[in-house]
């Protein structure tokens, strides 16, 4: 049987669909321990009983629906006009745009390839050197999954069963703190060399016209749910069809023809993420069945016993593990296995949770497999080399806001104090 | 999502990801699963806003629909990973597909494909047993329809997913039989 293991590890490096190398592994494991199989799918049956996980299906159509749109430019455009001013302003405006973009999105690709294309030359125009403004975006690809309403976050709730309005809390101070420090460097690199732009009122207010059904999206969102409005997932179900009613018919940036493959298009993705969380939640209750958690916490116990040498290993572990795997399944995979661990070590999952997202998006542009390095190459026709060189200065910053996040929990968890 | 990374390695023509999706029933089946998951999406949205608009301004609301959402969202990701499944679109590491040579690449996705098949066959089988434990014992569920006709959809999704690996394993072989009688 291990043998037969082996090999699936093996076809698993060979492009074969993660879902079904961990329904494979499940299904060997129950049937060896002398247990029906359909334990399989009764534990898959479960994700009937989480409410929470509708607001996966609905916050992916919204994005795919903006990402599809002219939202981007617009919101570029805006940005640019309101903020272009400031020192680096077009270096700060793209950190900003990606930033949103992404925790509308959730995904890193999407941000890369939706915003690279208009961001690269306005950067190189506005007399930014190549290599900073390569770095630039793809740093920050992935900027934003901390803010809400980013789906590995929402995802990170569904598998930890944690609240999702103190997740999203939580996330806030830590990305701003890692979008400030991105943008002082931002600053400090962009010296005297950008032009100036004169803007007109007309300007203003034209750029304010054009933005004005997309800007009010944000404060309704977080709005509905601290206000005691809604609840996520019925924010994520008003934010899906706020973004269909302004998109197909007060913009008509999308054909009705468009809308059909759109729809199908987001099912599809969240149809890859629904059936690797299936999968695991299986393959995780045979693990816990066979108290992996507990006997992998009482072996590390025994070489280390601050928490505080425990988070640096994790960092450490989950670097890697985001420069391996995407986040959503390195998500559904690593978090059931973690999560345990840390709270013997009395580590809050809320917090543990930030430390994840954190965690997986820097890896996600870590030499020498993270992804946004492969995405950037292949959208911008440079080297994969020639991107580890411009991300590493942007690297090294987001790895000291990683060391602030992790060893000041109260970071993530003030405004859960305060308006949780 | 890295299914966007992948489309750079996917101009080899020598390996079958993903069914056509233009030709005779491939586009027909293209075309039903766009619709199905188009309405299941739809219906989600108008229920899940109803609901909201009834709670916040007549203080009522359907008991029936929480429930249902529930099962829909289980329905649309099920049915949305069969059709991910004919697009090549599952989440997946490519981490040794660089490395390989061309002579038995083919091989291997065909090695791959039946792999598969067999799981999602298994997963299928196991569906089914479950839903003759639920048919004979279960409950009922949103819209007084029993539990066992909401959970049916896994045995249903992971039986096209089983025949979708089907056919790309066909697909395959075929790719390795053309190429062989193009170099012999």
């Amino acid at each position: 049987m291990s043998l037969l293991k082996v090999i699936i590890f093996a076809l698993a490096l060979l492009r074969t669909p993660l879902f079904l190398v961990i329904a494979a592994l499940a299904l060997i494991s129950f049937y060896t321990a002398d247990i029906d199989i359909s334990v399989v799918i009764i534990e898959m049956s479960r994700l009937a009983d989480t409410p929470l996980l509708v607001s996966l299906p609905l916050f992916i159509f919204a994005g795919v629906l903006l990402s599809e749109s002219t939202a981007p430019r617009r919101m570029l455009h805006f940005s640019q006009l309101f903020l272009g001013w400031l020192p680096g302003g077009l270096a700060v405006v793209s950190l900003l745009v990606c930033a949103i973009f992404t925790a509308f999105t959730g995904a890193s690709g999407v941000t890369i390839f939706a915003l690279g294309g208009l961001l690269l030359p306005a950067l190189l125009a506005d007399g930014y050197e190549e290599q900073f403004s390569m770095g630039l975006i793809t740093s920050s690809g992935s900027l934003g999954l901390l803010f809400p309403p980013s789906l590995p976050l929402i995802l990170y709730g569904v598998i930890a069963e944690a609240r999702i309005d103190h997740l999203f809390l939580a996330g806030i101070l830590p990305g701003l703190c890692m979008l400030a420090l991105l943008a002082g460097y931002s600053i400090i690199k962009s010296g005297p060399v950008q032009k100036k732009r004169h803007y007109t009122k007309q300007n203003f207010t034209a750029g304010l016209r054009e933005i004005a059904w997309e800007l009010p999206l944000p404060f309704l969102l977080i709005g509905g749910i601290y206000g005691g409005i809604l609840i996520p997932s019925e924010a994520a179900a008003v934010t899906a069809l706020y973004v269909l009613v302004i998109e197909a018919f007060i913009h008509r940036d999308i054909k009705f023809s468009q809308l059909l493959p759109i729809m199908s298009k987001s099912m599809v993705l969240f149809g890859g993420i629904l059936v690797i969380l299936a999968a695991s939640m299986a393959s995780t209750n045979f693990l816990i069945d066979q108290e992996v958690p507990t006997r992998l916490f009482e072996y590390i116990q025994n070489y280390i016993d601050s928490k505080y040498s425990f988070l640096l290993l994790l960092n450490l572990f989950l670097l890697l593990v985001g420069a391996m795997l995407d986040i959503f399944s390195a998500l559904v995979l690593i978090v059931p296995l973690i999560l345990p661990i840390a709270n013997g070590y009395g580590i809050d999952p809320i917090h543990l949770g930030i430390i994840f997202l954190t965690n997986l998006q820097i890896g996600y542009c870590t030499p020498p497999v993270g992804l946004n390095l492969f995405l950037a190459s292949y959208r911008f026709e440079k080297p994969v080399t020639e991107l580890y060189k411009s991300t590493l200065p942007f690297l090294g910053l987001l790895l000291i806001t990683l060391v602030i996040i992790t060893y000041f929990p109260l970071l993530s968890s003030v405004l859960i104090s305060l308006f949780g | 999502m890295n299914t966007v990374a992948r489309n750079n390695s996917e101009a080899d023509t020598s390996l079958v990801c993903s069914l056509p999706a233009d030709r005779g029933i491939y586009r027909f089946v293209n075309r039903l699963e766009d619709i199905t998951l188009s309405l299941i999406l739809l219906c989600m949205i108008l229920l899940s806003c109803t609901q909201i608009f009834l709670r916040t301004f007549l203080s009522s609301g359907f008991l029936w629909a929480d429930p249902l959402l529930r099962y829909l969202v289980l329905w649309s990701g099920l049915l949305g990973a069969v059709a991910a499944t004919g697009q090549g679109k599952h989440i997946a590491l490519d981490v040794l597909n660089r490395q390989i040579p061309e002579a038995i690449a083919p091989w291997l996705s065909l090695v791959t494909h039946m792999f598969c098949c067999l799981v999602s066959a298994g997963l299928a089988w196991a569906g089914i047993v479950f839903i003759q434990g639920e048919f004979e014992f279960g409950s009922t569920g949103p819209l007084s329809l029993p539990l066992w006709f909401w959970n049916s959809i896994f045995p249903v999704a992971f039986g096209l997913i089983t025949v979708k690996y089907l056919f790309l394993s066909f697909l395959q072989l075929q790719q390795i039989f053309q190429l062989k009688n193009v170099q012999g």
